[in-house]
Parts: structure tokens; C-alpha cells; sequence
């Protein structure tokens, strides 16, 4: 009976430690942290993101929520697109399923690049060969139902699926951007 | 309003899991040791190989030789009849059409699905967009597809897709649920009770939870778009079993051509139909913009996977050994990027 009660103890460590090896072993390697400047700090910086979606959006409104996404959690919304982002110092994204004043649905996502040249890098490094400059709105671009822009440290993409909602794209666009100043 | 917060996987912390406790006193003249000297030198050097060799044991549990309790996805693919055609081109401006001609000039759906059998398609179905922002399969030819599949004979046909996006949006927006559902498929929403843990035994995937009718199913469609990937380069028919997988994403992005070749070797689909309908030229796999898409009323049918991205990677004006999960596919046996070498039916233009 002593033996048996020492073999069991001496297994509990050998056993613990396998266990450790195996989580340690199935970790991903997570990519490495960019090296950049300071960054704002992140819930003053997340408080500051989601207030964007308060107040007059030019007509339209939050429909539920907005949801904040950081790091790892970008591939769970853009999947492969995520590490342009984080290589140009992404900090985090606030998305929300919006709608039009006449109730259409629109996609809002946006991206705190955490500094104005980062945002400027991801704006130059999406801008599809054929979308339009959107006069009188520098740093915009428009394309048939997609509205995108960055003011200051953010870059913003707006999606609609209808006309109705391509019609609202540049009054929420305008909206944000005067929030952003 | 309210918010939500995503996070990443919470991760194991990869220090070493041996802590150093105080030291003892090792004898200096083992020769001179008493009987519990020798007792306990004799534990110390037992525990230290019970801790490795259960070290081992663990680990390999998680490796791939952790085959054993997991259920391992079967080989979906049909014999091929002597003097089959291997791949089909057919342009034209019905995408229906399109897909009922190119799987004619395969042999018809007769030779991929058998009375009786229960099939599993898989599109696109990723992303909050609509058919014309290209993100997501055409649900024409998805639909074209399942009456096809049904007027073969089948017993169940299953039509599913892990989304990215919120699923609810993705399989209402593209308007692929309610196509396929018109043509008489049952469509498998990826919610927690629709996946199974199997073993990949992938090079860098040992193991996954995968959407259940791919596990269950005796026949496997893949119905991929051809669009441009960040990351990937483009994303097409191999790229696509990405969407059989439950969890959270970014761990298959470590090494994205790998994890892609573990997981197109882990399914083996009997037929892959690829829409190049319209196709995304930038700014994929999530697209948007109306800008980025191009009009090109293709479909490509066939069995290997590795010719078919091939094709698709020349929609995009990519070099095909350009792309590394089409190397790794022809590296791990999948198929060739020489698909002209391929006995090819070009139909249509």
C-alpha cells in the first residue's frame, strides 16, 4: 500500500510537467510586436474610438453595437487582410452594422492606425487603381457602394449593399470625419 | 449602444514549465552512499525519466501520431473513367449555364455523386457582401449546382460554410441560402453544434474542429470564387477548406500556405467548380468596393485542385509559382500547375 501511494505520488509531477510540455507545444507563435512609436494609450485610445459612433452620424445610426477588435482578433473579421494592418501598427478596430436614415444597411469599420502616418500608409496601400477622389474630401476615395477615407490616426472603410445606402455614404463620412478632428 | 470586445486566443505562456527548487546535497562519494542514498538517487533519476518519457507521451498525443480517438476525414474522391476529361473552361454569359457545361464536358454529375449518397457543397460563404461585390461564391452557380447534384440521385445534400463574418448576414446577404435552399439543399449554419474535432495530421495542423456534414458526407463539391488575398496572394479552390474550420483564425495565418496544403490534403473533394463569375482583383478576401471587381463569366470544373488555382491565378494576372500554396500542392502531391498538360475542354467565349 505505501508503494502504491508513493508510485502515484511520484507520477503527479511527471504527469504535471507532460501537461506543461503539451500546452506549451500546441501555443501558435504569435507574430512579433511591430516596433513603433508610443502608442495612445489603449483605453483612453478605446474610449476616444468608440465615442465616433455617438451623436449626429449624418442621418444614420448604430443598429446594435459596435464591437472593438484588436490584434489577434482582426483575422476573426478580415481574416488574410489582417497583417497589413498590423505590420503598418494597427491598434485596434471599432465595426458596427449601421443603418441609413431611410433604414439601408451600411458597413462602417474604423481603423485606429494609432498614428496619422500609419493611417496615410494603409489608405495609399488599399486604394484600388479605380476608385474616384470624392471632391471637396481629401484623403477619400469612392467606388460603387463603398465610401473610404483617414483623418488623423484613423482610416475608414464604409460599405453599402444597396443604392440607397451608397446615397448616405458621404453624409456618415462627413460626420465622422468632423469627430475625428 | 454597447460594445464588444474581440480578442485573440488566450495563449499558453511558452517559459519553461520546470521551476528551480532549492538544492541538494549531492553525495560525494556515491561509493560510500547508505541504502537510502541509493533509494533516493535511484527515485530522482526514475521521476526524471517518467517526466520525459510522459513528456513524450503528451506531446505525441498532440502530434501526428495522435490518430487514435479522433475520427480522420475519409478520401472524397471518384475514380476517374479511362479517357475522362480532367478540366473544363466554359465562358459564357449564364453562370447556371456555365456550370451545367462544364460538368457535362466532365462526364456529367453521374460520375462524381452516386444514388443514394450524401453530399456536402462547400462555397464561399465568408463575408457580409453581395453577390456583385464578389467576395463570396456566385449563388447562381452554387444553386445550379445543388439541382444538379440533387438530379443526380443523391440521398442529402449539404450546403455549409464556416464565416468569417457574422453567418446570420454572410448566408442571407449572398444570397446563397436561399438559392441553395430553393434548389433543395439543407444548409448547415456553422454554429457551436455543427463542428467535430478530427484529426488533420497536417504538417503544422494536428487536429481541428470541422463543420460535421464534411466529416459525415460521402461526397464533397468545392464551389470557390477567385479573388485576390492579402496575405495568400489570392484565395481560389485550395484556399476555400479554410472555411470547414471552426475557432478563431489566427493561428492558420502563422504560416498560411502550409496550414492551407494541411487542410485541402485533409478534405481530398471528389469535384471543385470554380466561379470566376466575377472575380475580386483587389483589396480581397474581404472586397467591398464595386471598383475591385471584374466581370468574367468563367466557371472551371475539374479534380485537381492545384490545376484549377492555377487557371484561376491567370484570371488575376499571377504567376502560378508565384502563389506558395500552389507550390506546396504540387510539392505535397495535391495536383500540377501545369494545367494545360491536363486533358482540358475550353468551351464558350
Amino acid at each position: 500500500m505505501r508503494i502504491l501511494i508513493f508510485v502515484t505520488l511520484a507520477l503527479i509531477p511527471p504527469a504535471f510537467i507532460g501537461w506543461m510540455v503539451q500546452q506549451g507545444l500546441r501555443a501558435p507563435a504569435l507574430a512579433a510586436e511591430p516596433a513603433g512609436k508610443a502608442r495612445p494609450s489603449g483605453a483612453e485610445a478605446d474610449k476616444t474610438l468608440l465615442a465616433l459612433f455617438q451623436g449626429d452620424l449624418g442621418g444614420a445610426k448604430v443598429k446594435d453595437k459596435v464591437t472593438l477588435y484588436d490584434e489577434k482578433g482582426l483575422f476573426d473579421y478580415i481574416d488574410g487582410a489582417a497583417p497589413i494592418f498590423i505590420q503598418r501598427h494597427y491598434r485596434k478596430l471599432a465595426t458596427a452594422d449601421m443603418a441609413s436614415a431611410d433604414g439601408a444597411d451600411i458597413d462602417c469599420a474604423i481603423y485606429d492606425m494609432a498614428e496619422p502616418a500609419n493611417a496615410d500608409s494603409i489608405f495609399n496601400a488599399e486604394k484600388s487603381t479605380t476608385a474616384k477622389p470624392v471632391t471637396d474630401f481629401p484623403d477619400a476615395i469612392s467606388g460603387p457602394m463603398s465610401f473610404v477615407f483617414r483623418a488623423g490616426r484613423y482610416y475608414v472603410k464604409m460599405t453599402a449593399f444597396d443604392k440607397k445606402a451608397e446615397a448616405a455614404l458621404p453624409g456618415l463620412a462627413k460626420a465622422l470625419k468632423g469627430k475625428m478632428k | 449602444m454597447t460594445s464588444d470586445e474581440q480578442h485573440g486566443p488566450s495563449v499558453p505562456a511558452r517559459e519553461s514549465p520546470i521551476r528551480q527548487g532549492s538544492q541538494t546535497a549531492a553525495p560525494t562519494d556515491p561509493a560510500g552512499m547508505d541504502r537510502r542514498g541509493v533509494l533516493r538517487v535511484g527515485m530522482t533519476a526514475a521521476m526524471a525519466v517518467g517526466s520525459v518519457a510522459l513528456g513524450l507521451a503528451l506531446h505525441e498525443r498532440d502530434g501526428s501520431k495522435q490518430t487514435r480517438a479522433l475520427p480522420t476525414i475519409k478520401d472524397h474522391r471518384a475514380d476517374k473513367p479511362a479517357g475522362a476529361t480532367d478540366m473544363a473552361i466554359v465562358r459564357g454569359p449564364d453562370p447556371a449555364a456555365n456550370v451545367r457545361r462544364a460538368v457535362e464536358a466532365l462526364g456529367g454529375m453521374g460520375r462524381f455523386v452516386r444514388r443514394g449518397e450524401r453530399v456536402v457543397i462547400k462555397p464561399n460563404i465568408g463575408w457580409n457582401r453581395t453577390p456583385e461585390q464578389a467576395a463570396n461564391t456566385n449563388p447562381d452557380v452554387v444553386a445550379e449546382v445543388v439541382r444538379l447534384v440533387v438530379a443526380a440521385g443523391a440521398g442529402k445534400v449539404w450546403l455549409t460554410d464556416a464565416s468569417v463574418n457574422t453567418p446570420e448576414q454572410c448566408f442571407a446577404r449572398s444570397g446563397i441560402e436561399k438559392a441553395a435552399k430553393a434548389a433543395g439543399a439543407t444548409v448547415v449554419r456553422p454554429d457551436a453544434s455543427a463542428f467535430r474535432e478530427v484529426n488533420v495530421s497536417g504538417k503544422l495542423l494536428r487536429t481541428g474542429d470541422v463543420l460535421f456534414p464534411v466529416v459525415d458526407a460521402d461526397r464533397v463539391i468545392n464551389i470557390p470564387i477567385v479573388k485576390q488575398h492579402g496575405l495568400s496572394l489570392a484565395s481560389m479552390a485550395l484556399k476555400n477548406w479554410y472555411g470547414v474550420l471552426g475557432g478563431q483564425r489566427v493561428k492558420l495565418h502563422q504560416n498560411i500556405h502550409l496550414s492551407i496544403i494541411d487542410l485541402a490534403a485533409m478534405v481530398k473533394p471528389t469535384l471543385t467548380i470554380l466561379d470566376a463569375t466575377r472575380i475580386l482583383l483587389a483589396n480581397g478576401p474581404t472586397g467591398g468596393s464595386l471598383s475591385d471587381v471584374k466581370q468574367m463569366d468563367t466557371i472551371a470544373a475539374g479534380t485537381d485542385e492545384v490545376a484549377l488555382d492555377a487557371f484561376g491565378a491567370t484570371l488575376l494576372s499571377l504567376n502560378p509559382t508565384d502563389v506558395g500554396f500552389i507550390v506546396e500542392g504540387m510539392k505535397a502531391g495535391l495536383g500540377t500547375p501545369q494545367w494545360r498538360n491536363l486533358k482540358t475542354v475550353e468551351l464558350g467565349g
